[in-house]
């Protein structure tokens, strides 16, 4: 019964991404023209292919596997499906027969809709293979990656990204650091902080301190002032530094449902 | 005698600008496709948390709401989403091509649903037409945000905000899951951590990811050895 639902359910999901990424995909032949979606190497590999309908087929199947294992494995679909196999495949469909790209690839109505067929098959066979994987072999992948992500998370992933922005110059390396830093103390996390570091640091790099790099930071801001409210980092900082917590803005937290001691 | 002429002359002017301004090309339609999308992107999260099959990203980000769903807490999960949503949104609309992976992969697959959640918010996670119409109207907002960032800053910004580093930089911490999960097994039972390493050494060999190999190999050697004590 749970598989007839799970089909359903898979039917509607793929139908839908499919659609919009394959419309996305041939909207990004357009650009700048036109608003598209997708990814710039979804682009460049699309256009690799060079509209050999074989060519789509076969890399699309490469990612298939990969997506196959990994939706067994960790109910995980991989970001490929989405980026690779969905418009690679459509793709191939769409140029059988010698057809010219111009006529189908890069037409967004033909592409959502082959898109769409394609997506409901994928998801469906992803889906309902893998949920026909026993639940005692689910819970081992669960027990083995749970510990493995937390490692990832915390300190892995701040530490590359961290690098990543001293390495991409000074702006970034700066912002990087302090931002990442402050993300650290306030989110528990330095990932966050570090990515919104590279992005004022290579903002500012490229056209200045205009408009919209001064809005960017003093969203920055704000984001990272409601989010210390939020999480009562002003009351932990005041009380490190051995001081004592103005009645007002006890009063403060007190009504967003923070009781302060 | 004057109007077919004037109307032969005018039409394949006309359609040359009209294309543009069709459903399937033009900037209004475009939050239409993303809601589309997320939809069906949020939808996938909740087969995750329902069924734990389904979501819509590598195996690296969805173990981050895994660990919120196991107890850990959503916060890692949370502000990594809504980071690379906030910073996705601005570069696509700069640079013309929204990014699925990172805005509505990442940002809405993960980001929100683990803000969701965090707050005691599961209704739309747990209920799928719930989901869906969550998906669809986030995404119709995400679209035409996009749409209107591309109004306002039409023609003055030429940056990408560094989505190259951080592109980078995430792809490389994705390596780092296989050794990850193949210590994370070799910790749990020494059965599941030696099926891991076979695992690992086999995909190595045939050029696929490591991480899926280790995992599989971990989970194959688990289901004949289970893992003592620890599940139900």
């Amino acid at each position: 019964m749970e598989i007839i639902e799970i089909l359903l359910k898979s039917i509607i999901i793929g139908g839908l991404v499919g659609f919009g990424v394959g419309a996305g995909a041939a909207r990004m032949f357009h650009t700048p023209k036109v608003q598209g979606m997708g990814a710039f190497r979804t682009l460049g590999e699309l256009n690799a292919c060079a509209g050999d309908s074989v060519s789509h087929f076969s890399f699309g199947l490469g990612f298939f596997f990969n997506a196959w294992a990994s939706a067994v494995g960790a109910g995980a679909f991989t970001q490929d499906v989405d980026h690779r196999i969905i418009p690679n495949w459509a793709a191939s469909f769409l140029l059988r027969k010698g057809k010219k790209p111009e006529d189908t690839l890069h037409n967004p109505k033909k592409m959502a809709i082959m898109g769409a067929i394609v997506g409901v098959i994928v998801v469906g066979f992803l889906n309902t293979t893998s949920s026909a994987i026993p639940e005692s072999m689910q819970a081992i992948a669960v027990k083995v990656l749970v510990p493995a992500a937390n490692l990832l998370i915390n300190p892995i992933m701040p530490v590359i990204f961290w690098l990543a922005a001293l390495d991409a110059g000074k702006r970034s390396g700066m912002w990087g650091t302090v931002l990442g830093g402050a993300a650290h103390l306030v989110m528990g996390n330095a990932v966050p902080g570090i990515v919104l570091g590279i992005l004022i640091g290579k903002g500012v790099d490229d056209s200045g301190w205009n408009k919209l790099t001064k809005t960017l930071l003093t969203a920055v801001v704000i984001l990272f002032v409601l989010s210390g409210f939020f999480r009562g980092f002003d009351i932990n900082m005041i009380k490190g530094f051995y001081l004592d917590v103005p009645n007002w803005l006890a009063g403060l937290h007190k009504i967003f449902g923070l009781e302060v001691k | 005698m004057e109007k077919p002429r004037l109307v032969q002359t005018e039409q394949p002017l006309n359609n040359e600008i009209d294309i543009y301004k069709t459903f399937w090309y033009a900037d209004w339609s475009f939050p239409i496709f993303v809601a589309l999308l997320s939809a069906g992107i949020f939808s996938g999260t909740h087969m995750y948390y329902v069924y734990h099959i389904g979501a819509f990203n590598d195996v690296a980000v969805v173990a981050m709401l895994e660990a919120g769903i196991q107890g850990g807490g959503y916060g890692a999960a949370a502000a990594f989403g809504a980071s690379f949503l906030f910073a996705r949104i601005l570069e696509g609309s700069l640079v013309g091509i929204l990014d699925i992976g990172g805005a509505l992969q990442t940002g809405l697959g993960i980001g929100v649903p683990a803000l969701m959640l965090s707050a005691g918010f599961t209704a739309p996670i747990t209920n799928f037409p719930l989901a869906l119409l969550t998906g669809a109207v986030l995404g119709l907002i995400i679209g035409y945000i996009i749409i209107a960032i591309k109004k306002f800053t039409v023609g003055q910004v030429d940056s990408t905000f560094g989505a190259d580093i951080m592109m980078g930089a995430g792809n490389a911490s994705g390596r780092f899951l296989g050794p990850l999960i193949v210590i994370s097994a070799c910790s749990a039972s020494i059965p599941v951590g030696i099926g891991s390493i076979i695992g690992a050494a086999l995909f190595y060999v045939w050029k696929k990811p490591v991480a899926g190999g280790a995992i599989l190999g971990a989970m194959i050697f688990g289901a004949i050895f289970p893992i003592p004590g620890g599940l139900e």
